[in-house]
């Protein structure tokens, strides 16, 4: 019925301008072949369309096209095998590149219109300058660049800028962890979040005020104006900097932040350097004439010699500072030499060997560290003296009666009712009758003694008291002087026995030699430089600050804390 | 560039014969600014032993804020650098004046910056300011190596041959090649459309650098196709062609990729160290 049903091929091509070129070619019969090769009816050079890629048949108005090879193709965008298309309706099919509409001419033809669907524009050359450059594999560097500026801009200045311009009141700036250049000390770690604790105001140098407000006990070195006169005038490159840091806003000079400096690391603060202590210690005698200081400018090299406080006059408790040099003597009220004890040809040695406690007369015998190690306790006579120094004078039965220590009136009243004996005259044989300890008629009968005597006795120089102490008469009696134990004698310095620990206490302390209990036993500044020289010496076994003994902020002779000392931190 | 001979100091030209009176801007003004960079380095680093600074050393003391201020006009001249080229000029302030300043006091950055720090760095925005600042130099001196290098073997590569020659002659062989793959069964046809739809130049950045393709399809075809008949002689000889022509063409790409990649750290990074620099200056005295 439908013998006249043919194909007709319409093939459009596109030119440069833009302009279609129509032809039209009549194929006969009902069926056709498309395919790359060319003896298909319908030639579609692309290497994306099979040899031999699908067949067509047309009946009854209708086009049926089935695929010939493995590969399929597309009616109207989905992907077929087979399809069947109405005439009527017509439809478009895409085998590669190509699109093959397929209608109804008015004549009745089966009208296929080929099309290259590859447009010109999408295979024209790449653009040769670019391709070749990495212009095209790469962002550009413009790009990139702004980008790039803009976020480190926003990240690391704006935001934090914009959040301590907008901070609430006690809140803290978000954003500005970044601008810290180092982490604070270990004191003040818990600041690290704060900035703002410190850093007040934009572009204002830290203030003391920001120290003071938790620092507030802490004492000034000395008052301002004594200060000010100490301080050695900068050099002409040292003006300039003051001139400038003031005209910044800078405190100083003696600000806080002057001598302790942060953001060094999660360690200790550092130590404040020497130069600081030297630029006025270090010739202070010719600006302050009045200052009973000695100039000091370096451990090593330019330090005074020790000051001890000690006590002068037996029993006067004012105490006072005297050199090291040309052995000072104290009056402590102590009559005892150290070397009695020390010597190991002596008899107190000998006796206590004897008796197997040579260890009682070493120093640790008596002088015991304080629980911190710092120093030592004051020496006590009950637990360190008594155990060989023994102050019984009576024995009942198994009872000794022992003086009691520290107490004169109570030696006194002890004393005077001890004029007894303890053992009966009569021992030994016993007396027929009733004359026994069991008996009627017993009595003790003991030998008389004066009480008065044995004080007297007791608190001369060959007494039991005098053994150790100065004798003294006070309020018209006989007494002792009262003995000085001094905490410290270093009051401007301070030195701390625990990192010594090593060292024996010979190696300072010449106490084998001493034979006058009034020798001040302590170690003069060249010990300590067998070890300790100036912050700079790199020979030094301890290279040591003007920092490692004394403090900046004066706590009045407070003995130190263990650890380091946080100045002026209340509690 | 500086592996071509120049003059020598008292404007001779040296041994043997020296047809060219180039400079390189390296060698500029018998190496002006290398002279004046490493002044400046020693100056710098004989005032930081000298200099008795207060605790450590460290950015906040004299020192520091005059390297600092010393390093920061450094960095801001040195950026300048790209203004700079746009205009051209002769003589003592010529280009190549400029660009050989750019180059030795860019070095002599690292010494000033550097003890800038006194040595200590951290996370923070100071850090990276050294860090985009440190880079930018490296980069810079990769810059020069490869201007020194890379352009003789650049040009070897070429032989005689425009980069439009070599897209044409690739465009006259990929012609060929469809022409004569249409007689064949379609597993064929469809590895080479697979080399014809490859582009040389979408590649990874990494292959562009690298000059390894480990996807390439003129290279899977040229292992497949086996000279059985003359159809395929036909289409093996123009495989082996396209492969050759694309070696060229790849190592043409890698040379000048390798040419260019630094510009592309060089110059963003730059502009993030300026960024980072005023966020640096900005932030010491707003919290100082």
């Amino acid at each position: 019925v439908s013998a006249a049903l043919h194909f007709r091929l319409r093939t459009i091509e596109t030119t440069a301008d833009g302009r279609e070129i129509v032809r039209d070619k009549d194929l006969p019969g009902p069926e056709l072949t498309i395919g790359r090769s060319p003896e298909n009816a319908v030639h579609l050079p692309d290497l994306a369309v099979e040899p031999h890629h699908a067949r067509l048949v047309a009946a009854d108005g209708r086009v049926r096209v089935e695929a010939l090879g493995t590969l399929g193709f597309t009616a109207d965008g989905s992907s077929r095998r087979n399809a069947s298309i109405d005439l009527a309706t017509g439809a478009e099919l895409r085998f590669g590149a190509y699109t093959i509409g397929v209608g109804q001419a008015l004549d009745g033809a089966v009208l296929l219109t080929v099309r290259s669907a590859a447009n010109k524009s999408d295979i024209a050359a790449p653009d040769e300058k670019r391709s070749f450059t990495l212009a095209g594999a790469l962002p550009g560097k413009r790009v990139t660049s702004w980008l790039l500026a803009l976020v480190v801009l926003a990240a690391f200045l704006a935001w934090p800028v914009y959040n301590a311009l907008n901070r609430p009141a006690n809140g803290t700036v978000k954003g500005d962890a970044a601008w810290s250049s180092g982490p604070l000390s270990l004191a003040h770690h818990g600041l690290e979040a704060k900035c703002e604790a410190c850093h007040a105001k934009p572009f204002e140098p830290v203030q003391d005020k920001a120290c003071l407000t938790c620092h507030k006990t802490v004492h000034d070195h000395a008052p301002g104006v004594r200060m000010a006169g100490a301080r050695e005038a900068p050099g002409a490159g040292g003006q300039l900097l003051q001139r400038v840091a003031h005209a910044f806003g800078k405190p100083g000079p003696g600000a806080c932040s002057d001598c302790h400096t942060e953001h060094e690391g999660a360690g200790a603060m550092p130590a404040t350097p020497q130069k600081f202590c030297a630029g006025c210690h270090g010739t202070l005698a010719a600006r302050l004439s009045d200052t009973k200081l000695g100039n000091a400018a370096d451990f090593g090299s330019a330090h005074p010699q020790f000051r001890a406080t000690v006590t002068r006059a037996p029993g006067n408790p004012t105490l006072t500072r005297v050199s090291l040099d040309g052995q000072p003597r104290e009056a402590n009220g102590l009559a005892f030499p150290h070397k009695l004890h020390l010597d190991q040809a002596g008899g107190a040695r000998r006796m206590a060997a004897s008796m197997g406690e040579a260890a009682r007369l070493e120093c640790g015998g008596c002088h015991r560290p304080t629980a911190d190690g710092v120093r030592f306790l004051p020496i006590d006579m009950e637990r360190d003296c008594e155990s060989c120094h023994s102050l019984v004078y009576d024995r009942v039965g198994s009872t000794f009666r022992t003086l009691r220590h520290g107490d004169i009136e109570q030696m006194r009243a002890d004393l005077a009712a001890s004029d007894r004996r303890a053992e009966p005259i009569v021992t030994g044989r016993r007396r027929p009758g009733e004359f026994a300890a069991s008996g009627r008629y017993f009595s003790r009968f003991s030998a008389p003694a004066s009480g008065a005597a044995r004080i007297s006795q007791a608190l001369s120089r060959d007494g039991v008291c005098g053994e150790c102490h100065t004798p003294a008469v006070r309020d018209g009696r006989m007494s002792v002087t009262p003995v000085v134990q001094p905490e410290r004698y270093m009051v401007n310095g301070w030195f701390d026995h625990r990192p010594h620990r090593q060292e024996t206490c010979a190696s300072c302390h010449a106490a084998h030699q001493s034979s006058s209990a009034d020798d001040v036993l302590l170690p003069g500044v060249k010990t300590c430089r067998n070890c300790h020289l100036g912050e700079g010496a790199a020979s030094a076994d301890v290279p040591s600050s003007c920092a490692m003994c004394h403090s900046y902020h004066p706590t009045v002779a407070a003995p130190p804390k263990q650890g380091r000392r946080v100045a002026g931190l209340a509690g | 560039m500086a592996s071509r001979p120049v003059r020598d100091g008292r404007g001779r030209v040296p041994t043997p014969a020296k047809l060219t009176d180039h400079e390189g801007f390296l060698r500029h003004a018998r190496f002006r600014w290398l002279k004046v960079a490493i002044v400046l380095a020693l100056v710098s680093l004989a005032a930081y032993l000298a200099a008795d600074v207060t605790s450590r050393p460290n950015g906040g003391t004299w020192i520091g804020y005059t390297l600092g201020t010393v390093g920061a006009l450094l960095i801001v001249w040195l950026a300048l650098l790209g203004v700079r080229k746009r205009a051209m000029t002769r003589g003592r302030w010529s280009l190549k004046a400029w660009t050989s300043a750019h180059v030795y006091l860019g070095l002599s950055l690292v010494v000033v910056a550097t003890l800038h720090t006194g040595f200590q760095f951290g996370w923070n925005v100071h850090t990276l300011a050294y860090a985009l600042m440190i880079v930018v130099i490296a980069s810079g001196v990769y810059g020069i190596s490869a201007y020194a290098t890379l352009p003789a073997s650049l040009s070897s590569n070429r032989e005689e041959m425009t980069q439009g020659q070599m897209l044409d002659a690739l465009a006259a062989i990929d012609r060929q090649l469809a022409d004569a793959a249409q007689p064949l069964p379609q597993d064929e046809a469809d590895m080479v459309r697979a080399v014809l739809e490859q582009s040389v130049f979408r590649q990874s950045l990494r292959s562009r650098l690298t000059g390894r393709y480990p996807r390439c399809a003129t290279q899977v075809a040229v292992d497949a196709v086996r000279p059985t008949d003359p159809e395929h002689i036909r289409l093996e000889g123009l495989l082996a062609k396209r492969k050759a022509l694309l070696d060229k063409v790849r190592r043409h790409l890698r040379l000048k990729g390798l040419l260019e990649i630094w510009l592309y750290i060089h110059v963003p990074l730059t502009f993030a160290l300026l960024a980072a620099l005023a966020a640096h200056i900005v932030s010491v005295f707003f919290y100082w």
